[in-house]
C-alpha cells in the first residue's frame, strides 16, 4: 500500500459507519442493525416510519430489513451538507425532511381516500404494488403534495441505495465491490 | 468587523479553471488567494461509496430554477476545494474545428473571436501538464495533427467492446477515448486500477483532478487556498475601471475584505454572473461589466442520449472507469443527422455501479419489487451503455438573473432560467434513434432507449467571449471588456458550447487566459 491509500484507509474506516444515538451514546451501526435494535427515530413519526418501511419494501425487496427507515430518518436529521441522500442531487431544497414529510403524507392521505380510510401500510401486497405503479405513472387519483413520479423516483433510490448500494448489496448481486476506500462496516 | 488584507490575485473557486490560474499566477510569484466557500476535501475524503460520494456534492446557497427544461444545478454544481472536478468523470474530449465559427458556416447561434488553431497549443500543454492518456493519431482522422497524448490509451473490458460490431455497422468510427487518467504512472501518480469509482473521486490520483494538478502545482508555489470562504461581492474603485478586491465571509461567518490588483472569477457558469450581478455600483448599474446586457445570458448545457444493451453473457461491466472508453466525432458535424442542427459527441464503455443517477436500477426506473429485484440480477452482469452527448445553441432567453430570496449571507440567491429549443429536442431524438440501430446491431439480448426528462449536462455560458463590448461579457483570455484587471474564468465564457465535455477546453482557456494576465501584468493590475 502507498502512503496515499494508507491514510485513505484509516480515515475513510472512521467516516464510513453511521451515528445512531443509542441510549444517549453514539454508536456505529448500519441502518440494518439500527432498525433491528430498535434505535428510536429523531424526525420521522411513527406512522410515516411505517408508511416509509411499507413503500421501501414495495419498491426494494430487502428495504425494510436493510433498514430504509432508519437510514432516512437519520439523513434528514443531520445538516443537509452531511446528508447521503439522493435528494441532494436533485434539486430539492433543504431542510430534506420537508420533502419526506410531504411525500409520505401525499401517499397515506391518497391511500385512505381511495382504500376506506386504510393507510399505504394496511394495505396488502397487491394493493401496495398497485399504489405504488399508480404514483410511478402519477395517476393517483386526488393525489396532493409533491409530483407522485417524483416521490416514486426518490423513495425508490433510497431503497436502492440501502439493499444495492452496500458491500452488502454487490456481494449479494456478485459483484466486486473493489473500494480504494471502503466505508466501513461493509457500508 | 472587517479585516483588511492583501494580496496580488484573489481567485474565487478552487475547481477546475481557478486551479490553473493559480498554478500559473503563483508561478510568476504574485501573492495569490484562493477564496473557496466549500470544504476543504482531502484525497482521504474520497470513500468509495455512492451515498457516501454524495458528500462530495453541493450544498450551500440554492439556485431556484424555471423553464421547460429546469437545470440539475445540484448534480452539475462543484462544492468545495477540488469543485465539481474533483469527482468529474475525466472525459477529454476536445472542441473542433467547427465549433468556432458557427454563425459564418451557418448563419446562425455565434462565433467565437478565436479559432481552433488559437487554443490548439493549451490542449497540447495541458496534456502534459494534467497527463491525458489516449491515441491523437486516431483522433486526428477529424482534427488537425497536434502533439502526441503524453499516456497509451486506456484498458478496454468487454462493456466497451461490445458496441464496436453496432457502431460500425452504422458508419461510425470508435477510437480510443482522451480521457484525463493514467493508463501508465504519470508524473508520480500511479496508473489507474479500472474499479470504477471515479464519479465519487480517485483517492489515488490516477484521474486529473485539481487537487493532484493544478491546486497542487499552486500550492507549491506559495498560493493559498481558504476554503469556507464564500466570496459574495466584487468591489471596485470609484472610476468602476478597476476591480480591487473582494468581500467575503470567512469559515466563523464574519465578513472580511481581501484587497487584490486582480480577480479572477472561477467559480462556475452559474455564480460568476449571479457575482458579477450582485457586485453592480453606479457606475455598473446593470452588473459588473455589464454594458452589453449579456451578463448571465447565452446559458447552455449538453444533453445525452443514453441507449441501453442487456447482454446474456458476461461484459464485466464492474471494470473499467466512469469515463469513456471509445470515443466518436463521427456525428459532430452540425448538420450530421437531417432535420436538426448541432454537434453530436459518442462514447462507449463505462464502469456501472448499482445505485446512484447512472447505476443499473436507474437503466429501468420503470421497474420496482420482484421485477427489478430480477433486473438487477441480470444488469451486474450483462449491462452496458452507449451514450450521445449534443449541443444546445445559445438562446438569450436561457439566463441566470438574481431572485429575491436571499442567502444566509443576505445575497440575493440566483435563478437559472433554461429551456430546450427544437433544434436540440430534434437532436436528442434523432440520437436516441442512432443509438437504437447501433445497440440492435451488437448482438444484444435486450435494448432500449433511455429516456427520461431531457437531462441538463454541463453548464456553459453566461459571461461569453467575444470580439468587443457590444456582443459579449469578456474577451479571449476571460478578461472583461469593461474591467482590465477583471477576468473570467471556466466554461461560462464559451459562447458555444460544441458537444465535447468542457473541461478540457475550460483548463486550456484558463491556461491560455492566466498566462495572458501574467504576461501584462504590469498593465493591467491594479
Ligand atoms: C458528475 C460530473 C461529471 C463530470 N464529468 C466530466 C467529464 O467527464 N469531462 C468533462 O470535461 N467535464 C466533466 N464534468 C464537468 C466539470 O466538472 C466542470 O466542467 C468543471 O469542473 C467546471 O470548472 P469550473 O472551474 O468552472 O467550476 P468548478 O470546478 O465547479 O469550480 C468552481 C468552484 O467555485 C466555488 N464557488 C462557487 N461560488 C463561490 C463563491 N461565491 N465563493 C467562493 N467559491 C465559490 C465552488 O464551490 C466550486 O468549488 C463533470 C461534472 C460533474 C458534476
Ligand atoms: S477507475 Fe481509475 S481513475 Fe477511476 S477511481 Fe479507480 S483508479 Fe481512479
Amino acid at each position: 500500500m502507498t502512503s496515499i491509500e494508507r491514510r485513505a484507509f484509516v480515515k475513510g474506516a472512521t467516516l464510513g459507519a453511521l451515528a445512531f444515538t443509542v441510549g444517549g451514546a453514539e454508536v456505529l451501526l448500519t441502518p440494518g442493525e439500527a432498525r433491528a435494535q430498535a434505535v428510536p427515530l429523531r424526525a420521522l413519526t411513527a406512522e410515516q416510519a411505517q408508511t416509509l418501511e411499507a413503500l421501501g419494501e414495495t419498491l426494494v425487496p430487502g428495504a425494510r430489513q436493510a433498514g430504509i427507515t432508519n437510514f432516512v430518518d437519520l439523513q434528514i436529521s443531520i445538516p443537509p451538507e452531511q446528508a447521503l441522500l439522493e435528494a441532494r442531487i436533485v434539486n430539492i431544497r433543504p431542510p430534506y425532511a420537508n420533502f419526506y414529510r410531504a411525500a409520505l403524507g401525499a401517499v397515506d392521505k391518497a391511500s385512505q381516500a381511495l382504500n376506506s380510510g386504510r393507510g399505504f401500510a394496511q394495505l396488502d401486497a397487491a394493493g401496495q404494488r398497485d399504489f405504488v405503479d399508480a404514483m410511478r405513472q402519477n395517476k393517483v387519483q386526488g393525489w396532493q403534495g409533491p409530483a407522485g413520479p417524483f416521490v416514486y423516483f426518490i423513495l425508490r433510490s433510497d431503497a436502492v441505495d440501502v439493499v444495492y448500494g452496500t458491500m452488502d448489496g454487490y456481494k449479494a448481486l456478485g459483484i466486486p465491490y473493489m473500494p480504494h476506500i471502503p466505508p466501513v462496516q461493509r457500508w | 468587523m472587517a479585516r483588511k488584507e492583501k494580496a496580488d490575485v484573489v481567485i474565487v473557486g478552487a475547481g477546475a479553471s481557478g486551479s490553473v490560474y493559480a498554478a500559473v499566477l503563483a508561478k510568476t510569484g504574485k501573492k495569490v488567494v484562493v477564496l473557496e466557500q466549500g470544504p476543504d476535501w482531502k484525497l482521504t475524503d474520497l470513500i468509495s461509496s455512492d451515498f457516501w460520494g454524495r458528500r462530495i456534492k453541493t450544498a450551500g446557497a440554492p439556485f431556484l430554477l424555471e423553464g421547460k427544461n429546469p437545470y440539475g444545478y445540484s448534480y452539475q454544481s462543484g462544492w468545495g476545494v477540488g469543485g465539481a472536478a474533483l469527482h468529474y468523470f475525466a472525459n477529454f474530449p476536445r472542441l473542433l474545428e467547427n465549433d468556432f465559427k458557427i454563425k459564418s458556416e451557418h448563419n446562425r447561434a455565434l462565433d467565437w473571436p478565436i479559432a481552433y488553431r488559437d487554443v490548439a497549443p493549451f490542449y497540447d500543454k495541458v496534456a502534459s501538464d494534467v497527463g491525458v492518456s489516449g491515441s491523437a493519431k486516431a483522433e486526428e482522422i477529424w482534427r488537425p495533427r497536434g502533439r502526441p497524448y503524453p499516456m497509451p490509451p486506456m484498458k478496454t473490458f468487454r462493456n466497451g467492446d461490445v458496441w464496436l460490431k453496432g457502431c460500425e455497422s452504422a458508419g461510425i468510427r470508435m477510437v480510443p477515448a482522451a480521457v484525463g487518467m493514467n493508463s501508465i504512472p504519470y508524473k508520480g501518480r500511479p496508473a489507474c486500477i479500472y474499479d470504477g469509482w471515479c464519479h465519487v473521486g480517485c483517492p489515488i490520483g490516477a484521474l486529473a483532478n485539481p487537487l493532484v494538478t493544478y491546486l497542487a502545482d499552486a500550492k507549491k508555489a506559495g498560493a493559498t487556498v481558504r476554503a469556507r470562504s464564500t466570496v459574495t461581492r466584487v468591489l471596485t474603485n470609484a472610476k468602476g475601471d478597476k476591480v480591487i478586491g473582494v468581500e467575503y465571509y470567512d469559515a466563523k461567518g464574519e465578513q472580511q475584505v481581501l484587497e487584490a490588483k486582480a480577480v479572477v472569477l472561477a467559480a462556475w457558469s452559474a455564480q460568476n454572473p449571479r457575482l458579477m450581478l450582485n457586485s453592480s455600483t453606479d457606475k455598473h448599474p446593470k452588473g459588473l461589466a455589464n454594458a452589453s446586457g449579456l451578463l448571465g445570458k447565452y446559458m447552455m448545457a449538453h444533453f445525452a442520449s443514453g441507449t441501453w444493451a442487456l447482454f446474456d453473457d458476461d461484459v464485466q461491466n464492474h471494470m473499467g472507469t466512469t469515463g469513456a472508453q471509445y470515443m466518436s466525432y463521427d456525428r459532430y458535424g452540425k448538420t450530421s443527422h437531417k432535420g436538426t442542427f448541432g454537434s453530436t459527441y459518442i462514447v462507449a464503455g463505462t464502469a456501472l455501479k448499482t445505485s446512484d443517477l447512472g447505476g443499473f436500477a436507474n437503466a429501468r426506473p420503470d421497474l420496482f419489487g420482484a421485477d427489478l429485484q430480477a433486473f438487477m440480477k441480470r444488469a451486474a452482469r450483462g449491462l452496458t451503455r452507449l451514450t450521445a452527448f449534443g449541443e444546445e445553441m445559445p438562446n438569450i432567453e436561457n439566463r441566470v438573473e438574481l431572485a429575491s430570496d436571499k442567502d444566509e449571507f443576505g445575497m440575493p440567491l440566483g435563478k437559472i432560467v433554461h429551456s430546450f429549443d427544437q433544434d436540440a429536442v430534434a437532436l436528442w431524438n434523432a440520437n436516441f434513434e442512432e443509438g437504437l440501430a447501433v445497440a440492435k446491431a451488437t448482438g444484444a439480448k435486450e435494448v432500449w432507449s433511455g429516456r427520461g426528462n431531457m437531462p441538463t449536462i454541463h453548464l456553459m455560458g453566461g459571461t461569453i467571449m467575444g470580439t468587443a463590448g457590444d456582443n459579449s461579457v469578456v474577451n479571449s483570455y476571460g478578461q472583461t471588456h469593461e474591467i482590465s484587471n477583471l477576468h473570467v474564468a471556466g466554461p461560462g465564457i464559451f459562447p458555444t458550447s460544441g458537444a465535447s465535455n468542457p473541461t478540457f477546453t475550460i483548463f486550456a482557456l484558463s491556461l491560455r487566459g492566466a498566462e495572458q494576465l501574467a504576461a501584462k501584468w504590469n498593465t493591467v493590475a491594479g
